[in-house]
């Protein structure tokens, strides 16, 4: 059982020396579909496994111990390199900081001659999200990434596209995985490297300079990691297990608490950092897919979920709640006014994960099991849709919302998985929407909480709509479109659709035998909340999920079979266009002169009374005083 | 057992009361306008006749949305009359209102496509304060379900009565009458063409109505909820909303979804907010 651990972050390095091996695509695709099954099965056999935690010490230790410090050391070479290669001196000045808090601490801090490793609820949750969405993406890329490279007209870099996106995996398994805080720092340091490899993966000026923002703002949230390290260390707290069992109270503790959080905020790109992942769409899909929406930003809310209990109940609790909130309504103001459908994903990331820190922040059972709820069904309706608006590109051509209408007539497939996916992140029984439910209850507590979530749920709803209505909408036009997906596109596609299902139906099971322990441990409270077969409920309140969803079964039942068995057909005419209608197109009206239009409607976008630059500049100017305001609370 | 006989009849007199308030409205608005008016029943007869029609679309699929938008309509006015949680109804009461826009805009009409955009606008307007009114009413009562207020000894609208006048205009709004019926009319008086519904014609178009007054209960209801300890004055309350809302239609001409926009995020939320502070500062309770 020692053993899953170690294969978990061992194997996908094998597999990325593997990819590295040869150039060709029958055996990348081979590769993939292998990473796929073998790392989806370990981390299914350690679910299976149950909860369990490993410690290492003496030559065990040792090991470890140096080859973190080679990597480290490593590390740092390549920082310092790729900085002054391409002569981005504030990267090099952030990684001269952090060499110097790297070394400070490695003399004078006293470390602990142990290292450990803990498998909790959480961790198993993030592995299965890790190992099943991030490889079932791996294939994705398959189909992908040639299409890509031939359309942008790139060299072909698969070998180092799919080593790195290896590497990644196997530190993400390992951030996961780590109880210690060192190691989990290490891991950190992988994921932001990876990110920034990834996205300058066009190597053109547009992909170096947003691959060098997201370096320099993960480094600015990797030094704040750091110097908590560093603060912990100095009172003799080095794992998450002992932080949970410190009652949050000295002043050293809560401000290292709180330079962790700012750690977690860069990684999960909250307002200020939030420019590094808008920048990283420049990234292929799949990377946008699997690193900016369903795993490596993760990893920020994770470290933030797991802080809770240190937090919980504090003023630095309540000030990481508000932030996480503004975050959630001002990204959702922005979503509305964006018309391309890769940066509406972005920002309704950063909205979402914002969501989730509210949760955590709140630290009551209810808000932080809807934390952890929403980091499940979050990560895999955003995979799904950030597929799909790849796919969309490589059919239409744009990633223009306004060029997508009439989607449904082009692709049949690709635009029905689309809708569902866009369903699923805004009505009900699907489960983000009832983990928006839960936190709006569990804010309503905290008014200024509950009225950012509030409001900024008001938009959410508009900006999906919008595309939703564009892809099923009526209305054909000329361009050409390549409408055949592979096999290795649309398989994880379906996949991903049958899986956004199949965990809001099961979403009890998940909840019981994931969620409730893991909150249990984390807070050490009675869990308020309980869901049964579909039921949720709390003190406050309560949601049936499952009598939502039987009654769609059936009004779905009851269309169909009226609509087989009844007597005539329905009728099929032109639509009204004042009697100018076309005969030949019935979307054509005939304009003046007799010559003929199409008539066709765009989306509202308020960019007359919602600028996103000036809306920016809001939301840094409040999110800094935010977390200024917590830095304070955390020293006084 | 009990449950089954009050869904029952709910969805049996529901229609009926809201055919009624249908048919007074059309009477209502008639003698404001110095004429004599359809009978009160007149909403029924049209019923009877449009379900007898030929059905006739413009794309095979813009039925299952009106279905959609009935059966989620009913649903969310099952949950609210069996006193369920009152967020969870507003989110259901959501699926229908997506449906009716994305079945108005799947018709690919482009009078439809604009009824629908601007309902849109429509619900960005209307639905926090629907949420803010709920948040109210969990700060008084200490729980989102609505069987709680049972057991308090104030009515909602004593601490809430800047959120009540939000919810009447958003009231206006809901209803889609004047000045905010820029998605869609129900009397032919501002427009020729009839936004979201241009395209639904015959039975589906019977469903709308149905639905409609489905909807008339259930939003109703919610103002109801103001004073919902004493049957009567509930009763009342719901009644001075609906009669609000049809004086107000004939006494405007239409406004457009920016006007709405605007004053909604400014003054109607404002408003409410400081209502929902005033109440949280003051640690008001009515349980």
């Amino acid at each position: 059982m020692n053993l899953y651990i170690l294969l978990l972050i061992v194997v996908p390095i094998v597999f990325s020396v593997l990819f590295m091996l040869n150039n060709n695509q029958k055996y990348y695709k081979t590769l993939s579909i292998l990473l796929c099954v073998i790392a989806a099965a370990l981390s299914i056999l350690l679910t299976l496994n149950g909860t369990t935690s490993i410690t290492l010490s003496g030559s065990m230790f040792k090991l470890i111990e140096g080859l973190v410090l080679v990597c480290e050391i490593l590390i740092t070479i390549f920082l310092f390199w790729v900085s002054i290669k391409h002569k981005r001196w504030s990267v090099l000045a952030l990684a001269v900081v952090q060499t110097g808090i790297a070394v400070y601490s490695e003399l004078i801090v006293k470390k602990p001659d142990t290292l450990s490793f803990n498998v909790d609820k959480l961790t198993l949750v993030m592995l299965l999200i890790i190992n099943i969405i991030g490889t079932l993406i791996v294939v994705f890329s398959n189909g992908y990434i040639s299409e890509y490279e031939h359309h942008k007209q790139l060299k072909n870099k698969q070998k180092l596209y799919y080593g790195i996106i290896c590497l990644f995996l196997a530190a993400m398994n390992g951030l996961v995985l780590s109880d210690s805080l060192s190691l989990v720092y290490f891991f950190w340091e992988i994921t932001t490297i990876s990110s920034f490899v990834l996205i300058s993966y066009n190597r053109d000026e547009e992909a170096y300079n947003s691959g060098f923002r997201a370096l320099f703002l993960n480094l600015i949230g990797g030094i704040c990691f750091s110097l908590g390290n560093v603060l912990f260390e100095n009172n003799g707290i080095s794992t998450f297990s002992e932080l949970i069992k410190h009652k949050p109270g000295t002043s050293a503790i809560l401000l290292a608490v709180v330079l962790l959080c700012i750690a977690g905020f860069a990684k999960s790109a909250q307002f200020p950092f939030q420019s590094w992942l808008l920048g990283a769409m420049v990234a292929p899909t799949p990377v946008s897919a699997l690193l900016h929406s369903s795993t490596m930003v993760k990893a920020g809310v994770y470290l933030i979920v797991k802080l809770s209990p240190a937090y919980a109940g504090t003023y630095v609790g309540t000030m990481v709640a508000v932030f996480g909130a503004f975050s959630f309504l001002i990204c959702s103001i922005i979503a509305m006014t964006q018309q391309n459908a890769k940066r509406i994903l972005a920002y309704s990331t950063i909205a979402n994960l914002g969501l989730i820190i509210t949760s955590a922040g709140m630290g009551t059972a209810i808000a932080v099991s809807s934390a952890i709820i929403l980091i499940i069904f979050h990560a895999i309706s955003k995979a799904l849709l950030f597929l799909c608006a790849g796919q969309i590109e490589h059919t239409i051509g744009s990633r223009d919302v306004e060029d997508m209408g009439g989607l449904i007539y082009k692709a049949p497939l690709l635009a029905a998985i689309t809708a569902f996916g866009i369903v699923s992140m805004i009505l009900p029984p699907f489960g983000v929407l009832v983990t928006k439910w839960l936190s709006i209850e569990a804010a309503a507590q905290n008014p200024f909480v509950a009225i950012f979530l509030v409001l900024g749920s008001a938009f959410t709803t508009v900006f999906w709509i919008k595309w939703l209505c564009t892809i099923l909408a009526y209305y054909k036009d000329d361009k050409e479109c390549h409408s055949t997906m592979d096999l290795t596109v649309s398989v994880p596609l379906v996949l991903l659709s049958v899986m956004v299902l199949a965990t809001s139906i099961f979403i009890s099971p998940i909840f019981n035998s994931f969620v409730s322990p893991e909150v249990a441990t984390l807070l050490n409270t009675k869990n308020d909340l309980s869901i049964t077969h579909g039921n949720v409920l709390s003190n406050i309140g309560s949601f049936n999920d499952m009598i939502i969803f039987i009654i769609f079964i059936v009004a779905f039942i009851i269309y169909f079979a009226y609509k087989k068995f009844k007597p005539s057909k329905a009728k099929i005419k032109n639509v009204y266009m004042c009697g100018e209608n076309n005969v030949e197109d019935k979307f054509s009206f005939r304009a003046a002169n007799g010559v003929y239009e199409k008539a066709n409607i765009s989306n509202f976008y308020l960019t007359r009374v919602i600028k996103e630059d000036r809306v920016t500049i809001v939301g840094y100017i409040i999110s800094i005083a935010i977390i200024i305001s917590a830095v304070i609370g955390g020293i006084i | 057992m009990n449950t089954l006989i009050t869904v029952l009849l709910v969805l049996i007199l529901a229609p009926i009361s809201g055919c009624i308030f249908a048919g007074l409205d059309r009477k209502l608005t008639a003698r404001l306008q110095s004429r004599v008016g359809p009978p009160i029943l007149q909403p029924f007869y049209d019923f009877l006749k449009l379900i007898n029609k030929e059905n006739i679309v413009v794309n095979k699929s813009q039925n299952l949305y009106i279905f959609i938008y009935f059966i989620f309509a009913v649903t969310s006015l099952v949950l609210l009359v069996l006193g369920s949680d009152l967020l969870m109804i507003i989110f259901v009461y959501t699926i229908a209102n997506v449906a009716l826009i994305v079945g108005g805009m799947v018709t690919g009409s482009p009078y439809s496509k604009i009824g629908s955009q601007r309902e849109t606008m429509a619900m960005l307007a209307y639905e926090p304060v629907l949420i803010l009114y709920i948040i109210g009413m969990y700060m008084l009562t200490g729980s989102f379900n609505i069987s709680s207020l049972d057991g308090a000894y104030m009515p909602l609208i004593a601490y809430l009565p800047i959120v009540f006048i939000a919810m009447l205009f958003i009231m206006s709004v809901k209803f889609k009458k004047s000045p905010f019926d820029f998605s869609t009319s129900h009397h032919a008086h501002q427009e020729l063409v009839k936004g979201i519904f241009t395209e639904y014609s015959g039975p589906a178009l019977a469903l709308v109505e149905l639905t409609h007054w489905y909807e008339y209960t259930f939003l109703l209801g919610l103002m109801f909820l103001f004073y919902k300890q004493n049957i009567v004055i509930g009763i009342l309350i719901a009644l001075f909303t609906f009669i609000f809302v049809i004086v107000i239609d004939n006494i405007t001409a239409r406004l457009t979804w920016k006007w709405l926009v605007k004053v909604t995020w400014t003054i109607v939320i404002g408003l409410s907010i400081i209502n929902i502070l005033v109440i949280y500062f003051l640690k008001l309770t009515i349980v």
